[in-house]
């Protein structure tokens, strides 16, 4: 039933809500792909699949760090977080996710007023 | 008219399977249940002792208490490999008073401590949405930690009708 780690795992988005206001509070929704296996699985030939999943969440606004988060194999496939963000200037939102093998799947979005 | 049918098929599987969901209920989460609602105050309630572990080897023996803390979840998860999750407070996010951290444990999942998400007062509100597995029906626990080392949470109680451990 669970597919294999395909071509778009570390395919990763960060989507943030139009006409951002100077100084508002917006959230950003960040969606990465990735299996997330627990260790618990099996494949189609009953072995078990080992456990392989993002770790850390880096989140940079403007070459800041403004939040990290830890995850284990618990958060669901496909991670999807949301939270929020205070907009006081313009510059690149940056998130950097890295999984247990050491790979690290990034992505920006710029935020910028208007719109 | 075939949109209508459709609606109302599909309404009605959701209620076979909210169904079958209170018919899985055992005996033993029932107790559960009414444990964790006669059960408030300190992590000294219906924890599992595993459960009880983690907490002190993250908080120590500092106190975690009830409120500023909203917990959304699903009472009964139709699926759970993703079940949503929504923690907020109404903890300030100034910079000499801020949530530092927000920390998620599910007392009967096999990682108990499921995920930290380390927030700073850039942030402006202290919030996360995401989404969870569950091995089965457990107390879900969302504990907010701020810089002054307060420590804050709130609880609930979700059936799952499947092992969600994929």
């Amino acid at each position: 039933m669970t597919p294999v780690a395909g071509p778009l795992t570390g395919d990763a988005r960060i989507l943030l809500p139009p006409g951002i206001q100077k100084d508002s509070v917006i959230y950003v929704r960040a969606l990465v792909a990735h299996p997330m296996y627990t260790g618990f699985s099996r494949d189609e030939n009953g072995a078990l699949i080992p456990e392989y999943y993002i770790k850390t969440v880096e989140i940079t606004y403007g070459g800041r760090r403004v939040a990290r988060f830890t995850w284990t194999s618990g958060i669901s496939r496909d991670p999807y977080v949301a939270f929020p963000l205070r907009a006081p200037h313009e510059g690149p939102l940056h998130i950097a996710w890295t999984d247990t093998k050491g790979r690290v799947y990034t992505q920006t979005a710029a935020i910028a007023f208007g719109g | 008219m075939e949109n209508h049918e459709s609606t109302g098929r599909r309404s009605f599987l959701r209620a076979a399977v909210l169904g079958a969901a209170a018919l899985a209920l055992s005996g033993r989460d029932l107790l559960a249940a009414q444990g964790a609602s006669a059960a408030h105050g300190g992590p000294g309630d219906d924890m599992p002792d595993a459960a009880k572990k983690v907490l002190r080897e993250h908080f120590g023996a500092r106190p975690i208490k009830d409120g500023h803390v909203s917990l959304d979840l699903p009472e009964v998860a139709p699926d759970s490999r993703e079940v949503p999750i929504f923690i907020e407070t109404d903890l300030p996010m100034d910079p000499d008073h801020y949530v530092k951290a927000i920390h998620l444990v599910v007392d009967h999942n096999p990682d108990i401590y499921v995920a930290g998400f380390e927030l700073t007062p850039a942030l402006g509100k202290a919030s996360i949405d995401t989404r969870i597995k569950m091995r089965r029906s457990s107390q879900v626990r969302a504990i907010v930690e701020t810089n002054r080392g307060e420590l804050w949470w709130a609880h609930k109680l979700v059936y799952t009708t499947l092992n969600g451990c994929v």
